[in-house]
């Protein structure tokens, strides 16, 4: 996505830079007939254009990679320290009373943090089937959500995405490990 | 994409055959799907001709006894009351000339030769035992059928593939994102599937005319495909308005109708085979049950009552039972049940078993399982009888959907 987002801008700043001198501005105006001499004209400014777009595509391009490597620093840390699994009973998507706290930090978190936008995503264990799991995860997904949401963090800063249980952290066939993939996770959009 | 798009319909369309065919005077074997068959038809098959030939009369004893209403008796024992005779010339493409005699009428029945590349000498297998099938029980056999499944590439990808119905010949048709909940359209020409792809679950078609997928049906949270009635309506669940509930819209197009409005999950609908009822799962009562309404979201009943889990429904072609999915002990068994809610009855006991789908003649059942330690398909016969897996061990492959009868 991010990939996508950085191209996405590149695509932006060079189709900028070649519109700051309008090349129709500088495209003669005169009958076609006489067309060949400007055309000299137009290509030295061409060439002065391309050197501007590369300047600009070159600062662009190292703003971009600061600004990606501030945003991965930031996801590292606060997915790492700040944003703990919410846990869930099996086949139920109420919050527990035990997964309050970690949502409690999550929520400051993303209130002081307010440049931070979050996925949430929904999981499951894989003792049920899969298309029910899809809903069961989307229904936790959207059940943290709505708890951070009370606790004052902007629902636009959060997007719900479920995987049923297509991407278990775990796959041993006990308590231990269905309790794991039971979960709400956070990542940093 | 293109090339494969050419081999599936080469597949289906690659005979040119001669033939003479005096249909028996009555059925000789008459099929109840849900209980064992009372009597096999003794048959013997004899072939001649090069490797190839072997390969069709393994085929087709394969395909015949899965059926469970053919018992093969060698051809030098009396006692068959059915005889096929196969020659095969397999020098440029494979001709197989093949015959038919009824013994207990004293008379060749049927002679025909079938024609194709070497490469569809499987389907020329399975139209020879659809031909008998059809001689012995006046009805459709289902051995040139297909199953769609999802095998598992990656955490981010499950595809969608097709296979022949016994595991051979198989094909990938959508390689991109994790793919759930498929189904075939009425006719064969399209199937539909749920996608995720950059977080968004939304629902697409494939045209199976020319391999082509197109968007059928988006919109924010999550999307599942149904199935399609036969009159073009498609029913899926999303929770665009926050919450999963079920709707139906048609094929071409148009807004949606919203059939469920209820604060749980409503998920899984399937249309009835002649399109009257749908079936689906819901927890609006405290845990995942399978429900029945009119397809205008009237007259909601609940059809499951024991367990508290029961989810997956599929039904059988002549609509009168769903097979689906139950958890007992922590595993998941497949169950059916008649759409009157009596008559419910646990198929499969060992490993976790899933997704159950009804061959197109309802004699045999599709679904996933990991019994022998990876999940896999297999079919059974709808009475239970012959479960066997049809995917290599080293697949992970679940979620079968059989299509209907190719035309």
């Amino acid at each position: 996505m991010k990939k996508i987002f950085i191209v996405l801008l590149l695509v932006l700043a060079v189709g900028c830079a070649k519109k700051l001198p309008p090349p129709e501005t500088a495209m003669p105006k005169e009958p076609a007939k006489e067309a060949v001499a400007p055309e000299s004209k137009v290509d030295k400014e061409a060439v002065k254009e391309s050197i501007e777009q590369k300047q600009a595509k070159l600062h662009e391009e190292a703003r971009l990679r600061e600004e990606a490597k501030q945003r991965e620093a930031a996801r590292a840390a606060a997915e790492s320290s700040v944003f703990r699994d919410v846990l869930f009973d099996y086949d139920k998507y109420t919050i527990r009373e035990d997964a309050r706290p970690a949502l409690d930090t999550t929520a400051d978190y993303l209130k002081k943090n307010d440049a931070i936008n979050i996925v949430v995503e929904g999981h499951c264990d894989d003792r049920g089937t899969n298309e029910y799991n899809l809903a069961l995860g989307e229904k936790r997904a959207k059940a943290a959500r709505d708890y951070l949401s009370s606790l004052g963090v902007q629902s636009s800063r959060m997007s719900v995405v479920t995987y049923g249980e297509e991407k278990p952290l775990c796959t041993e066939q006990d308590e231990n490990c269905w309790q794991k993939n039971r979960r709400a996770h956070f990542t940093v959009q | 994409m293109k090339a494969e798009g050419r081999i599936l319909i080469t597949v289906l369309c690659c005979f040119i055959s001669s033939f003479i065919l005096q249909p028996s005077a009555f059925a000789k074997v008459y099929i109840d799907i849900t209980s064992p068959a009372v009597r096999k038809i003794p048959i013997s098959i004899t072939s001649e001709g090069p490797s190839a030939a072997k390969e069709i009369e393994g085929i087709i004893t394969n395909d015949l006894e899965f059926s469970g209403l053919f018992s093969f008796v060698a051809p030098e024992v009396p006692g068959a009351e059915i005889t096929v005779q196969l020659k095969v010339d397999a020098a440029d493409e494979i001709k197989a000339l093949w015959s038919l005699n009824d013994l207990i009428e004293n008379k060749e029945v049927i002679m025909k030769q079938y024609t194709a590349p070497k490469k569809n000498i499987r389907t020329i297998a399975h139209q020879i035992s659809n031909d008998i099938y059809k001689y012995v029980t006046e009805k459709e056999g289902a051995f040139r059928t297909k199953i769609s499944y999802l095998a598992y590439a990656s955490p981010d990808n499950k595809e969608l593939h097709l296979m022949d119905w016994d595991g051979h010949n198989g094909i990938k048709l959508i390689p991109l994102g994790l793919t759930s909940s498929h189904s075939w359209s009425h006719d064969n020409s399209f199937l539909i599937y749920s996608s995720e792809r950059y977080r968004g679950w939304k629902i697409y078609l494939f045209d199976l005319g020319d391999f082509r997928e197109k968007l059928l049906f988006s919109s924010k949270g999550l999307n599942l495909a149904g199935n399609s009635s036969p009159s073009g309506d498609v029913t899926f669940s999303s929770s665009q308005d926050g919450n999963s509930e079920i709707y139906v819209m048609n094929i071409n197009g148009g807004s949606p109708r919203k059939l469920t409005t209820s604060f749980g999950i409503d998920v899984s609908p399937a249309f009835s085979p002649d399109g009257t009822s749908i079936a689906f799962v819901s927890d609006r009562g405290g845990t995942p049950q399978i429900y029945l309404m009119d397809p205008n979201g009237s007259g909601v009943r609940r059809l499951t009552f024991e367990g508290s889990y029961n989810t997956s429904p599929a039904w059988s072609p002549d609509g009168k039972w769903l097979a689906y999915v139950g958890q007992r002990g922590g595993k998941n068994q497949i169950f059916m049940i008649q759409s009157s809610g009596t008559g419910q009855k646990q198929m499969t006991f060992g490993g976790n078993n899933e997704s159950p789908s009804f061959s197109p003649d309802g004699l045999f059942l599709a679904f996933d399982s990991d019994r022998d330690g990876s999940r896999g398909i297999y079919i059974m016969r709808a009475n239970g009888e012959e479960q066997k897996r049809i995917t290599q061990k080293n697949i992970k492959a679940m979620s079968p959907k059989w299509s209907p009868f190719f035309k």
